[in-house]
């Protein structure tokens, strides 16, 4: 296990009855990286953020995360060794601030002190310090006492990728960030992710090509549940390969 | 300050019932109900979890007070006490097996316990008396050392028994629930993947919630038990856990004094009304309609939206309401 690569992945599968989502996947992630994983819609992408973040068990394979063999713990655990999640489908708590929803989630690291049946989340409870941090960064600050389901779509998408940020991770999973954004919150999106890429490790699903050519150092590319190709964003975008999956479209864009 | 209000309102009722109502046995069955209806808000309102078999706690609270009282020379203090740990423990076997089914599933196993703890009780005779239930169980003084604290002969007297341990138990929750843990379950009703993706370990909580509100339920069927001399069938029967259910629905789910006020308004409606009508249940059917459709807060959230109307500050808007003050 090398102290280079974050997360190694080896031959991940997953079967659902006699359909194969994942056909054996290998991934390295290196420390302090902007790692992106693209390709056509049912490549898999999602699946294997799921296998990398603990929400399904994978049926074959392993994972290792910061030298740990991870393959057989719950979502939940994976938390306290450093790995937070976006989701794809805006996943906040809707009736709870802004200010609650991070703290619940910077909380989540030590979840059991969350047991805690007297004390009120007030004091050094209060993870108020990292919250106020994770405001700032997200740029929420006026919206810090607003019902989290209140917001507008864009500010929702930064509070889901606040609620990865508050649990203090090693690496951040960012499942599709900027989905059912318009054009204005895009920018600040790309900004936030670019930013967090110097201070975690960053492993990104995203269909924006502006923003993945733009940010990432590596890229994957997915496709009928297996790795197409992997590269750097310049090799990977004139790989004929890439070209013939993407039918030649959607890759181009994004050039610096 | 929402959580003084809380505690305010049910001290308030607390102390205008005696002055309101000529039966202290009736006064004592609203405080009661009240207890289950916490227990069980603790679960709908908080955790997201729709139990049918709050009456396994209830009912078990009421068998477990009649055992202890005429069966062991158990002091009554201690009693109620086994009574809250049974029912946390039988609440334990029950979550262990139900909690991690999700929606409908979990709805299933809590009805089908129910089920099974009914024909238990039946089969039973010589712990529960079968169909008769347990006769003559008896109301003890409070006493310490053979020096009677308080007295339980008349129905006034113990409905102020009944009223502290009332608000012990609603302080105690109210506690719980804006504490760490009961924040966390809020998380968890509200969104249980997320919770569990920043890192929660979501079946324990709500074990946890199970638990405390059978042991509460528990609490609440062996005060029954004492206030009646009996524990019968059927305070273990599904009707139970149905009429503690609409309490917390018609009250209010997510608001402690919304409990209260739900079991103060289906005892009195159940008293009065079927004095009036038979068939009540009826007007019952169309409020619990009502509430469906168009009142979720239940008739907490009326006598809310009508105070803010009072004093001014009623907005209509589509806002979603933030869940109580915030730290």
């Amino acid at each position: 296990m090398s102290a280079e690569f974050l997360l190694e992945a080896r031959q991940v599968t997953k079967h659902y009855g006699k359909f194969v989502a994942l056909g054996g996947v290998d991934l390295r992630v290196r420390r302090n990286t902007v790692h992106s994983v693209i390709g056509p819609n049912g490549a898999g992408k999602t699946t294997l953020f799921h296998m990398l973040t603990g929400t399904l068990g994978a049926t074959g394979g392993s994972i290792a995360f910061d030298g740990q063999d991870v393959t057989r713990e719950p979502a939940h655990v994976r938390v306290r060794k450093g790995m937070a999640r976006s989701f794809q489908v805006t996943s906040l708590f809707p009736t709870l601030t802004v200010r609650e929803n991070l703290r619940l989630a910077a909380q989540g690291v030590n979840a059991r002190r969350a047991f805690n049946l007297w004390r009120s989340p007030q004091g050094h409870w209060s993870c108020a310090e990292m919250v106020d941090r994770v405001i700032e960064r997200l740029g929420l600050r006026n919206q810090e006492r607003t019902a989290a389901g209140s917001l507008s779509h864009g500010q929702q998408r930064r509070l889901e990728v606040g609620m990865a940020l508050s649990a203090e991770p090693k690496a951040i999973f960012l499942d599709e960030p900027t989905s059912g954004m318009g054009i204005d919150d895009l920018d600040d999106m790309k900004t936030l992710i670019a930013d967090l890429g110097r201070d975690y490790t960053v492993v990104l699903i995203e269909h924006n090509m502006g923003i993945v050519m733009d940010i990432s150092h590596t890229v994957t590319v997915m496709q009928q549940g297996r790795v197409l190709v992997e590269g750097t964003p310049q090799s990977v975008r004139d790989d004929e390969r890439v070209r013939t999956a993407y039918l030649g479209s959607m890759i181009t864009g994004g050039r610096k | 300050m929402r959580r003084n209000i809380d505690i305010a309102v049910a001290l308030g009722i607390v102390v205008a019932l005696p002055l309101l109502l000529s039966s202290g046995s009736l006064a004592s069955e609203v405080l009661i109900y009240a207890l289950a209806v916490l227990g069980c808000n603790l679960l709908l309102g908080y955790t997201g979890l729709l139990s049918f078999g709050q009456g396994i706690f209830f009912g078990l609270g009421s068998y477990t007070i009649g055992l202890m009282l005429t069966r062991t020379g158990l002091p009554m203090p201690l009693a109620l006490v086994a009574s809250i740990i049974l029912g946390g423990l039988a609440a334990g076997l029950v979550g262990i097996v139900s909690i991690r089914q999700k929606g409908t599933y979990f709805v299933m196993l809590t009805l089908a316990f129910a089920q099974m703890f009914y024909f238990l009780a039946y089969s039973v005779p010589s712990l529960t008396g079968g169909d008769n239930g347990l006769l003559n169980i008896p109301r003890p003084p409070l006493s310490a050392f053979g020096v009677v604290l308080w007295d339980n002969t008349t129905a006034w007297q113990f409905y102020a028994m009944v009223a502290v341990i009332f608000l012990l138990v609603f302080v105690a929750l109210h506690r719980v629930t804006t504490s760490i843990f009961g924040r966390t379950l809020l998380a968890i009703r509200d969104n249980e993947v997320r919770a569990s993706a920043i890192g929660y370990n979501v079946p324990r909580f709500k074990l946890l919630a199970f638990v405390l509100s059978g042991a509460v339920t528990a609490l609440a069927g062996a005060l029954n038990a004492m206030m009646v001399g009996v524990a019968p069938l059927a305070n273990a029967e599904f009707h139970v856990s149905e009429m503690i259910l609409v309490m917390t629905v018609i009250g209010g789910a997510g608001n402690l004094a919304a409990s209260l006020i739900g079991a103060l308004f289906y005892v009195l409606a159940a008293d009065w009304l079927s004095t009036l009508w038979p068939r009540w249940l009826m007007l019952l059917g169309v409020l619990l309609v009502v509430i469906s459709l168009g009142m979720q807060r239940g008739l907490w959230g009326l006598i809310e939206d009508g105070f803010l109307a009072l004093t001014g500050r009623f907005k209509r808007t589509g806002e979603i309401r933030v869940e109580e003050k915030q730290v």
